[in-house]
C-alpha cells in the first residue's frame, strides 16, 4: 500500500494512522473473530450460551487491550514522540472520529452481542455480563467524548 | 439458568431459539433496540476531527476563511533593509583569491593576517591533507551520491568511524556529512516530546534548531552555572517524586557545548558528569570547537566519565573547523549512538559524507595523533598569551569574554571607550583589513533564541599565529580604540561646553 511507506515525502510519520485502510483487514478482523469462536465452540462440554458468552467477551477484551489500553507503537515511528501516550484507537485515522474504520469496529462489538443474546435465549446473568463488557469495554471507550480522556489519570503514562 | 455445562433440558434448535425471542424480557429487548438505533444513527454520522480543545488538531479552515486570509496576505519584502545588513551584504564583495587560512590574500592584492575564522590546529593548507583528498578525489570522484543506507557507505567512512572513535575512546562513532545537522539531528532522535531538556543559555544555533526540532521541554540554565542547574534538576526531581508513572517514562537530558562558539567559554565538564549521574540524567556535549584544541585535561575528563557508566550519555561533534574537513560525527557507547543509524535524520535521509572530505578527515585526524598534542599545546599558549596581552594593555579600551586557554575570544568595546554596537565594531573591522588584519563580528541569526549576546567581536586564534601577527593585531586594537576614545571624549566635552550644568 502506497501509504505504508515511512520517511519518504507522501508518507505519514506513523503507520498506525493508515495500516487499517489496508485491503482485507476488516475481512480479516472478522476472520480472527470467526476462528475464536470455533475454538471456542470446539471445547466439549459447556453448553451453547456459555461458548457465546465466552467469544463475546474474550473479544470486548482482547479489543480493548488492543485498542484503549496499549500505548504508543510497537516501532519507532517519525512522529517525534506524539503517539506515545495515544492508544491505537487514537492513532487511527489520526484522529478523525466517525471515519468507516472506527464505525467498522463499533458496530461488529454490538453485532456479536445481539448474536449472543439471540444465542443465549436472553438469559439474564449472560445479558448481564455481555451487556456490561460491551458497554463499558467495547462502546464508551470508542466515543468521541473520551478522545484523549484518560479518567482518574489511569494509563496517561 | 442455562449456563454452564452442556443440559439436554434445553433445545437448542434454530426455531426454539426464534421463538425464545417472544419470551425475551421487555428490558433485554428495549437494550438491544437502543443499540440498533444507535448503529443505525452512526451510519450517517460525519467524520471530524476534534478541536484543538479536545486535544485534536481542529477542522480545516472552511473556504470563506482560507478567501479572507489570502486578500489579507502582504508579502515582505525580500531585502529587509535593515542598515545592518548592509555591512555583511558589501562583506560579500570581498573576493578572496587565496586559501582562507592563516592569511587571506583578497582579489585587490592585499594580505591579511586571518583572525576571523576558525583554523585552530592550521590544517587548512596542510600540504598532507590536500594530496590525500586529491588521491581519494580522483579514486572515489566528488560525491558519494547516497545515503549511508542507499549506497553511500565507503570504506573511508568506516574508517574515519574507527579512528574518531579509537580518538575518543569511545565505543563507536557515527559520522554526518552537514556539520549543524550533526547536533540538530542528534538532540531529536532521543529527545521527543514528553520529554525534558536542560540545555545551556548561551547555546548554539545548531542546538537550539536540535531543541526545537525535538518537541521536548526545554528547561534553561545560566550559563556555565552549575548550582542552577543542579537546582533545577532538583525541582524536577521532585516533581517525579510527586508523579513516578510519568518520571518512569521522560527521559531528562543535558545539553552543553565543550566550547561555547558564542563565549568562549570552556564548561565545567567534571561537575557535569557528577549532576549526570546523581540525578539521572543523559549527557550531550557539542565538541565543534573543543576537538583537539583543548587537549589532555578535556580527554580525561571525558574519558573518566564515560568508562564508568553503562551506556548512556554520548558527545556529539559537528568540527568543521580543527580538522578542516570533517564535518560531523556523534561519540558514544554503541547502544547508545547505532539508535542514530535508524533514527538520526540527518544520517538517514542525507547523503553520505564526500569521501574525499572522509580521506582528508582521517589524514588530519592522523597527524594530530602523531603530533601527540604539540599543536595544541602550542595553541593553548598562543591563546594564553593574547589573553594575557589583552587584559594587561587594553585594559580600558576592550574587554574580552572567554576563557584564557580559549581559541576562541570575544571582543567588546568598554564603556570608557564609546558605546559597544554593531556598526562601530564593523567600522573597527574595516579599519582592521586596513591595518592588514581580517576580523569579524560574531554574526547572528535573527531566529536564534538564545540570550541576544551583546554585539562583539570574535577571534579565532590559530596555533602558528606568530608573537608579532599577535603584536600586530593588538597594536592595532589599541590604536582604534584610543582614537575612538579620544573622540568620545571630544563630543563629551562639547556636550559639556553647551550644557554646562550636566557633570
Amino acid at each position: 500500500l502506497a501509504a505504508m511507506q515511512v520517511g519518504t515525502a507522501h508518507s505519514d510519520p506513523n503507520p498506525n494512522h493508515v495500516y487499517f485502510n489496508s485491503r482485507g483487514i476488516w475481512a480479516t478482523y472478522v476472520i480472527f473473530i470467526f476462528i475464536t469462536h470455533f475454538i471456542v465452540l470446539s471445547i466439549p462440554f459447556i453448553s451453547m450460551a456459555l461458548a457465546w458468552t465466552l467469544t463475546c467477551q474474550i473479544h470486548n477484551v482482547i479489543t480493548y487491550f488492543w485498542l484503549h489500553w496499549e500505548k504508543g507503537a510497537p516501532f519507532e515511528p517519525l512522529d517525534q514522540g506524539e503517539s506515545r501516550t495515544l492508544t491505537h484507537w487514537e492513532q487511527l485515522d489520526d484522529g478523525v472520529q466517525f471515519t468507516a474504520n472506527k464505525k467498522f469496529l463499533l458496530v461488529v462489538p454490538i453485532v456479536i452481542f445481539l448474536l449472543t443474546t439471540f444465542y443465549t435465549r436472553y438469559d439474564q446473568i449472560h445479558f448481564l455480563v455481555n451487556a456490561l463488557s460491551l458497554v463499558l469495554l467495547a462502546i464508551v471507550p470508542k466515543l468521541p467524548q473520551l478522545y484523549r480522556v484518560r479518567i482518574f489519570g489511569i494509563n496517561k503514562w | 439458568m442455562l449456563i454452564f455445562v452442556a443440559d439436554a433440558d434445553v433445545s437448542w434448535e434454530f426455531s426454539d431459539l426464534i421463538e425464545a425471542i417472544y419470551s425475551a424480557p421487555t428490558y433485554h429487548l428495549v437494550f438491544e433496540g437502543c443499540l440498533i438505533l444507535f448503529i443505525v444513527g452512526l451510519l450517517f454520522q460525519h467524520s471530524f476531527l476534534p478541536s484543538k480543545r479536545r486535544g485534536g488538531s481542529g477542522d480545516r479552515l472552511s473556504k470563506a476563511e482560507e478567501d479572507q486570509l489570502i486578500a489579507e496576505w502582504q508579502p515582505e519584502p525580500l531585502v529587509s533593509g535593515d542598515p545592518a545588513d548592509e555591512a555583511l551584504l558589501a562583506s560579500y564583495q570581498r573576493c578572496a583569491t587565496s586559501q582562507v587560512g592563516r592569511s587571506v590574500t583578497y582579489s585587490d592584492g592585499r594580505t591579511l593576517v586571518n583572525f576571523a575564522t576558525g583554523n585552530f590546529l592550521d590544517f587548512i593548507g596542510e600540504a598532507r591533507i590536500r594530496d590525500r583528498a586529491l588521491a581519494s578525489l580522483r579514486h572515489y570522484g566528488v560525491g558519494s551520491c547516497g545515503p549511508r543506507g542507499f549506497y553511500g557507505t565507503m570504506d573511508v567512512h568506516l574508517h574515519l568511524e574507527e579512528q574518531l572513535a579509537k580518538f575518543y575512546g569511545c565505543e563507536e562513532a557515527v559520522l554526518y556529512s552537514y556539520g549543524f545537522s550533526t547536533i540538530a539531528s542528534a538532540i531529536p532522535s532521543y529527545a521527543k516530546r514528553h520529554d525534558i531538556i536542560f540545555a545551556d543559555e548561551r547555546c548554539c544555533f545548531a542546538i537550539q534548531q536540535g531543541l526545537e526540532a525535538s518537541r521536548s521541554k526545554i528547561i534553561r540554565f545560566a550559563h556555565n552555572d552549575t548550582a542552577h542547574l543542579e537546582e533545577l534538576l532538583q525541582r524536577q526531581a521532585e516533581h517525579d517524586r510527586r508523579d513516578p508513572k510519568k518520571a518512569r517514562v521522560t527521559r531528562k537530558f543535558i545539553v552543553v557545548e565543550g566550547l561555547y562558539v558564542n563565549c568562549g567559554d570552556i564548561c565545567p565538564l567534571g561537575e557535569l558528569v557528577k549532576l549526570k549521574y546523581k540525578y539521572k540524567v543523559r549527557l550531550f556535549v557539542e565538541e565543534s570547537a573543543s576537538l583537539g584544541t583543548l587537549g589532555a585535561t578535556r580527554a580525561r575528563h571525558l574519558r573518566g566519565g564515560r568508562r564508568q557508566r553503562a551506556g548512556r550519555g554520548s558527545d556529539s561533534g559537528w568540527n568543521r573547523e580543527c580538522s578542516g574537513p570533517l564535518r560531523g560525527f556523534v561519540v558514544g557507547t554503541k547502544y547508545v549512538v547505532d539508535h542514530q543509524r535508524l533514527s538520526g535524520l540527518g544520517y538517514c535521509f542525507s547523503a553520505s559524507l564526500p569521501p574525499m572530505l572522509a580521506a582528508a578527515a582521517s589524514e588530519a585526524l592522523t597527524m594530530v595523533d602523531e603530533m601527540r598534542g604539540e599543536r595544541t599545546a602550542r595553541l593553548k599558549s598562543v591563546s594564553d598569551r593574547l589573553h594575557q596581552r589583552l587584559l594587561a594593555e587594553l585594559d580600558n579600551l576592550w574587554s574580552v569574554e572567554g576563557a584564557p586557554m580559549s581559541p576562541i575570544k570575544h571582543l567588546r568595546l568598554h564603556r570608557c571607550t564609546g558605546e559597544n554596537s554593531l556598526p562601530a565594531l564593523e567600522a573597527a573591522c574595516a579599519a582592521a583589513a586596513d591595518a592588514g588584519l581580517l576580523l569579524t563580528v560574531a554574526r547572528y541569526v535573527a531566529q536564534d533564541l538564545g540570550q541576544p549576546a551583546q554585539p562583539s567581536i570574535r577571534l579565532s586564534v590559530n596555533c602558528n599565529h606568530s608573537d608579532s601577527e599577535i603584536g600586530s593585531l593588538l597594536d592595532f586594537l589599541k590604536s582604534y580604540a584610543t582614537g575612538l576614545a579620544k573622540k568620545c571624549f571630544q563630543q563629551l566635552n562639547i556636550s559639556r561646553k553647551v550644557r554646562p550644568w550636566i557633570i
